[in-house]
């Protein structure tokens, strides 16, 4: 098995652990940290095509870093979202949440 | 140049301070107006200086934003800041009671400045955008008393008039702009010479605007808006600039489009000059002859001299403005504008009644007042255009008309009696009031230089001032006398609602869509005909010598011939349902379905989520099977 399959097979896998999570869970946070783990998996394969692929060209490494942030900022927006919530209602529980919806 | 930028500035720089500001809107406004104004006196002084100019902004690629600077936009932009500095003095006064003072002015600021950027516009696309932001500020600025009964109505009607009409425009530019490959007024105008349908579009668009016949009705809606802004848009600036449009774009006319011009002008006059006859309320029967005296605009431009049309809007400027401010303060001070609730209002006010009267008069024509030195080249033009023996007679029924409805507006307010009783913020309606009333009495001297400070040849003709002088006066008399309004009894009701058309959008959108459905009930019908006569002709083939040749080929034909007959029925039925029943099909299908879809939207998250990892699922699954 070559070692870009090899990668490959651990992005599907965190990417499969995190789709699991983020169905599974009702908590905000558990939930957020399964998409977390989807992103994690795709970038695990974005590393592995551009290491065994094409290693002269760096977009690769700059497209993942544009991810990273994208992630963070994504988190910072989710966790006020979250905070907001959990001091109006108490709670980060997503099934108490059907309220928002308009 | 400089000074003809001042002139969008100033209102936009006022329109900022009293929104930022929010309080003393007036005095920000009047500085504004003041401030276009002086930019406008010194555009006028630089273009009489041979001044000439068109200043570039950045705008999409290749096509700038173009200001342009010469003798006519500076006449124009003279015209709209003289009337709206006036008209933005009499406000001060008239809307001293108003709790939404800010709203006002900055509304009328906006216009302002959104007015002087059509006048000054160099390029079509600028042109474009401020045209449809006066369509804004009218639509605001109509709607200012959105409280009050039929105002929402009568701005959503004048919005969306204007609105379709100015889809010709769109069309119009598209069309300039790509065969000519640049956006300056000038150049693809010149380049685009006789373009039969380019020309019919800009006239779509200048009668949306101009409110002629039969786009007419939303302007007599319009009055619902406070008086300032009768005056100031719906009489002087906003309406005109359907004129402006054709003036600026009259060397791409050529002889069947001026026809076409001098016909909607001929047919607004005499519609809207009866109209003008017979209307029960002092704001409307203004606002027709508004439209009936756009209708002498279009009428010199049709007859080849946009010059004479010029002359008529800035004298028409001055002498409607002050009709409409004149009648605000009658409004004022009886709290209506009806004429059966004025009568003798004139002689209550005399001031004010004889300022009124010099602008009427000016308006029929009398001379030395303004009317008579711009409706003169109007007349001679149609005398001298090869369709004079229609236009002609046409102008003077125009003139009849006008002579008549203002005699009877005058004879209303003069007869009777009414309690004179203090208006506030009289002092300051009265000056804008004297200002415009003035410029209507002496401007008229004034017009033949403007027109010749413009580059063109004013027509003049002896036999028609003379000819004009005595149907004005004509039409005075029998106006004051009470003749015409025996005469126009018969018609009375149909013209007070103005002849709209079928009220409201009937005989504009109902009955042409009618009309199609029909043509195609008549398409269809042809063609069930026609598959009966091919089912003829093959059973003619079929039980001829073919047919003991060969049995199957009778079948076959026939079999055509009448499935071609039941399909002909088939598609007959299908057009002969209502229009209405197929529209109310599709919406509570479309109803319908966003109520199914809405059950989907449940709001617990990870039911969505699922929802979606699932199509995801779909589309990637569709997506590999695809390869």
């Amino acid at each position: 098995m070559s070692p870009l399959v090899l990668a490959l097979l651990v992005g599907a896998g965190l990417f499969g652990i995190g789709l699991y999570g983020a169905l599974s869970q009702t908590n905000l946070v558990m939930i957020m940290m399964g998409i977390e783990l989807m992103l994690g998996g795709a970038l695990v394969n974005l590393v592995a095509f551009w290491r065994y692929l094409h290693p002269d060209v760096y977009s690769g490494q700059v497209f993942v870093l544009v991810v990273m942030t994208a992630m963070a900022v994504e988190m910072a927006v989710g966790f006020a979202v979250g905070i907001a919530r959990f001091r109006a209602r108490g709670s980060v529980e997503m099934e108490e949440a059907v309220d928002l919806k308009g | 140049m400089i000074a003809s930028l001042l002139a969008i500035i100033g209102p936009l720089a006022a329109l900022t301070l009293i929104v930022a500001c929010r309080r003393t809107p007036a005095v920000f406004a009047l500085g504004g107006a003041l401030v276009v104004f002086g930019g406008a006196v010194g555009g006028l002084i630089d273009a009489s200086a041979g001044g000439h100019a068109s200043l570039a902004f950045a705008g999409m690629p290749d096509l700038p934003l173009r200001l342009q600077h010469d003798s006519l936009t500076a006449i124009l932009s003279l015209t709209v800041a003289t009337v709206a500095l006036l008209v933005f003095v009499y406000a001060v006064g008239y809307m001293q009671a108003e709790p939404d003072k800010v709203r006002f002015f900055a509304e009328m600021s906006f216009f302002a400045a959104a007015m002087q950027g059509v006048v000054l516009a160099g390029d079509w696309i600028l042109l474009l955008a401020c045209w449809e932001l006066i369509g804004l500020a009218s639509y605001l600025l109509i709607g200012f008393w959105y409280e009050r009964p039929l105002v929402p109505v009568a701005a959503t009607r004048a919005f969306l008039t204007t609105r379709g009409a100015d889809l010709g425009l769109y069309v119009a530019v598209f069309a300039l702009v790509s065969t000519a490959g640049t956006s300056e007024v000038g150049q693809s105008v010149a380049a685009n010479t006789g373009q039969f349908a380019i020309g019919m579009l800009l006239l779509l668009a200048a009668m949306g605007k101009s409110a002629q016949v039969p786009f007419h009705g939303w302007l007599q809606d319009a009055m619902l808006g406070p008086t300032p802004v009768s005056a100031l848009l719906h009489s002087a600036t906003l309406v005109a600039a359907g004129v402006i449009l054709l003036i600026r774009s009259a060397p791409l006319f050529s002889a069947p489009m001026l026809t076409a011009v001098a016909a909607i002008g001929g047919l607004t006059i005499l519609v809207t000059g009866v109209t003008a006859l017979a209307q029960p309320d002092l704001k409307r029967m203004l606002a027709a002859s508004t439209s009936s005296q756009l209708g002498f605009m279009l009428i010199g431009v049709g007859a080849g001299s946009p010059i004479a049309a010029l002359v008529h809007l800035v004298a028409h400027a001055a002498m409607k403005a002050a009709l409409f401010l004149g009648a605000g303060i009658f409004q004022h001070a009886l709290d209506s504008t009806v004429f059966a609730e004025l009568r003798g209002v004139g002689r209550a006010y005399p001031r004010v009644f004889i300022l009124f009267a010099l602008a009427g008069l000016a308006l029929a024509g009398v001379p030395p007042l303004a009317g008579f030195w711009s409706k003169d080249p109007i007349e001679a033009a149609t005398m001298e255009s090869p369709l004079g023996a229609f236009l002609f007679p046409l102008a003077l029924v125009g003139l009849l008309l006008t002579g008549a409805y203002v005699a009877r507006a005058l004879r209303l307010l003069w007869q009777g009696s009414a309690q004179r009783r203090p208006v506030p913020g009289m002092a300051w309606m009265l000056v804008g009031l004297a200002g415009v009333s003035l410029l209507a009495t002496f401007l008229g001297p004034a017009l033949v230089p403007t027109a010749q400070f413009v580059g063109g040849r004013l027509p003049t003709n002896v036999s028609s001032q003379l000819l004009g002088f005595g149907t004005a006066v004509l039409g005075l008399l029998a106006g004051w006398s009470g003749f015409t309004d025996r005469l126009a009894a018969p018609i009375a009701s149909p013209a007070a609602r103005g002849f709209r058309v079928g009220d409201g959008w009937i005989d504009v959108a109902v009955r042409p869509a009618l009309a199609l459905a029909r043509a195609a009930d008549r398409l269809d019908l042809s063609l069930y005909d026609t598959s009966v006569s091919a089912g003829r002709i093959g059973l003619g083939l079929a039980t001829g010598p073919l047919a003991r040749a060969d049995a199957l080929v009778e079948r076959l034909v026939l079999a055509v011939g009448s499935d071609g007959l039941l399909l002909a029925r088939a598609s007959r039925r299908f057009d002969e349902v209502d229009l209405d029943g197929l529209i109310g099909q599709l919406v509570r299908a479309t109803q319908l379905l966003g109520e199914r879809v809405r059950r989907l939207q449940t709001g617990f998250v990870s039911r969505e989520l699922l929802l979606a990892a699932s199509g995801a699922a779909v589309i990637l699954v569709l997506a590999l099977a695809a390869r």
